[in-house]
């Protein structure tokens, strides 16, 4: 059980079978969405929170976010990139609560709520479909 | 420390170390007795509550008070100031640190001989340590007994990884910026879906048999931190939160929290308008161009700005690196949003979004009622709405003569 906590098992950046991996994980429903040029797969977790992970033609999750009452495990919606936001959130910043929005090489994460009521997305911008804007995923 | 600051960060820092005097010791002295407050005849169920640049001196729009904790039933207290005002969040945190003496003589919460740890989740981050039995007294009035966090704690130094996975760890005063977080919003408990018997569990609370061996539990709603407002023994369905407008950039703003809401002479309704929300997400609506935030916009004074759309969306280019996270429009941006309560009742606000760059330029200033940044899917009315209203915050159940909380009233 400790192996598989610590293991790095995101699914932002990588392949669309992390998705599956994701929601037996997370034991959660998923549900597509087809779209025009990506599909949503989304998930409700345990704790309430809705999970939408975004796939791209080619298979890949280019975007993940995150609406409800509780925080979700980031770790694992965002992989390796979680610890690339650790560093972010850790080194660039004016001390700000409830709202955060970091920018860092790809990667783009925003988060902000309340206690009870928290919204939150990351993504890739290189990943974007053709097309495909940041105001699509939320 | 990793904290490493920006460079305009850095400078405004600097400055405003001097002007607050915030690089002295963290908090008050020792003091022995009864509570502050209420002396000279003023009323008792006021606090004084400020805007500045906080203890570490880079907070922008950061609303702080003071707060006095003492272990339970006894005269050991310890005032603890640049403690932040958070309608966004419920129950007293308070950083390990910021207790010096204090911290070794609270009690901690137990059960089953296992102690009680947190993991509150915010939207920012996280915070953890173990919740701690305190009687908490903010002007003249008093909590008696309150579940309370305390962050950082030495003895529960190692953050289980379901906690740490929530987020990025704020467990000390560089990067928390304050003294600890008074969560005075609508409601009681931190975490409904924690306690036993419900179907979820939100995963605040943790049972630890010993230092770094911890697992998640459930907690009644009684045992939970929260909100001291509810636990005062008058003046306990709400609060006002009263501060003067700030046309400009500043560098500090004083103004008043008031308990109660239509308790006493100072805290009336008057002519403000109520607006209810919803009790299960605490959200209102609102309008802005063409978009409609459905049961997902709030006001806290825990946010730093008003923080809206997706840049693209609101037309407005945000801030180059490192300053990324708010907008900067090459103009003033002169805004108008329409935010209507659950009951249907609503007002059209103006607001000014200016260049966060030229705002931060000012290296005096830690007030700044023009600040905007982007945030997908929420309307989040930060401090700046604050700045020249009197907005009454109704705890959900309370009853006031505005009807049951919770709602916000201004």
């Amino acid at each position: 059980m400790l192996l598989a906590c610590s293991f790095a098992f995101g699914v932002l950046g990588q392949d669309v079978t992390s998705v599956r991996t994701d929601s037996a994980r997370i034991k959660a429903a998923v549900a597509v969405l087809p779209g025009q040029s990506y599909s949503v797969h989304e998930m409700i977790a345990p704790t309430g929170t809705t999970i939408k992970e975004f796939v791209s033609p080619a298979g890949e999750v280019f975007a993940v976010s995150w609406q409800g009452p509780y925080t979700p495990d980031l770790r694992q919606l965002m992989g390796d990139y979680f610890d690339q936001y650790l560093r972010a959130a850790q080194t660039f910043r004016r001390i700000a609560r409830h709202v955060v929005h970091i920018e860092t090489g790809d990667l783009v994460f925003e988060s902000g709520g309340h206690m009870r009521f928290i919204v939150g997305r990351a993504y890739l911008r290189s990943k974007l479909p053709d097309g495909v804007t940041a105001d699509a995923i939320r | 420390m990793r904290f490493v600051r920006l460079q305009f960060t850095a400078m405004v820092c600097a400055a405003l170390i001097c002007f607050s005097g915030c690089g002295g010791a963290s908090s008050g002295s020792n003091k022995s007795g009864s509570g502050s407050g209420g002396s000279g005849g003023s009323p008792t169920n006021t606090v004084a509550i400020s805007v500045n640049a906080g203890p570490t001196g880079n907070y922008a729009n950061g609303l702080f008070a003071t707060v006095t904790v003492c272990a339970s039933g006894t005269s050991n207290c310890q005032a603890i100031n640049d403690v932040l005002v958070d309608t966004g969040s419920f129950g007293l945190r308070i950083l390990s640190s910021a207790l010096n003496s204090l911290s070794s003589a609270l009690s901690n919460e137990t059960a089953n001989g296992n102690t009680i740890v947190e993991c509150a989740q915010f939207s920012d981050g996280i915070t953890w340590g173990p919740v701690a039995i305190a009687d908490v007294k903010i002007g003249g009035e008093a909590a008696s007994a309150i579940p309370v966090q305390v962050i950082g704690s030495p003895s529960f130094s190692s953050v289980p990884s379901g906690c740490s996975s929530a987020g990025s760890p704020e467990d000390n005063q560089s990067s928390l910026g304050t003294n600890g977080i008074l969560g005075i919003g609508n409601f009681v408990q931190d975490c409904p879906a924690c306690a036993p018997g419900t179907t979820k569990n939100g995963n605040f609370y943790y049972a630890c048999s010993g230092p770094s061996s911890c697992s998640v539990t459930t907690v009644s709603l009684a045992d939970q931190v929260q909100n001291p407002v509810a636990a005062f023994s008058t003046d306990n369905n709400g609060v006002v939160i009263e501060l003067p407008a700030a046309t400009s950039s500043t560098t500090s703003l004083s103004g008043s929290m008031i308990f109660g809401i239509g308790t006493q002479s100072n805290n009336a309704l008057g002519s403000a308008k109520v607006y209810t929300i919803n009790p299960s997400t605490g959200n209102f609506s609102t309008t802005f161009n063409s978009h409609t935030y459905s049961d997902s916009s709030f006001l806290d004074t825990g946010s730093n700005a008003y923080f809206f759309l997706d840049s693209a969306e609101a037309g407005l280019p945000t801030c180059p690196s490192p300053a990324n996270g708010f907008y900067c429009p090459s103009s003033p941006a002169n805004l108008t949003a329409t935010n209507t309560g659950a009951n249907n009742a609503s007002a059209s606000i103006p607001f000014t979004v200016d260049n966060a760059e030229t705002l931060f330029s000012n290296v005096n200033a830690a007030v700044f009622p023009t600040l905007g940044g982007p945030l997908s899917g929420l309307f989040d009315w930060g401090l700046p709405f604050f700045y020249g209203r009197n907005v009454y915050v109704a705890i959900a159940g309370a009853s006031t003569p505005g009807g049951t909380g919770p709602y916000w009233a201004y």
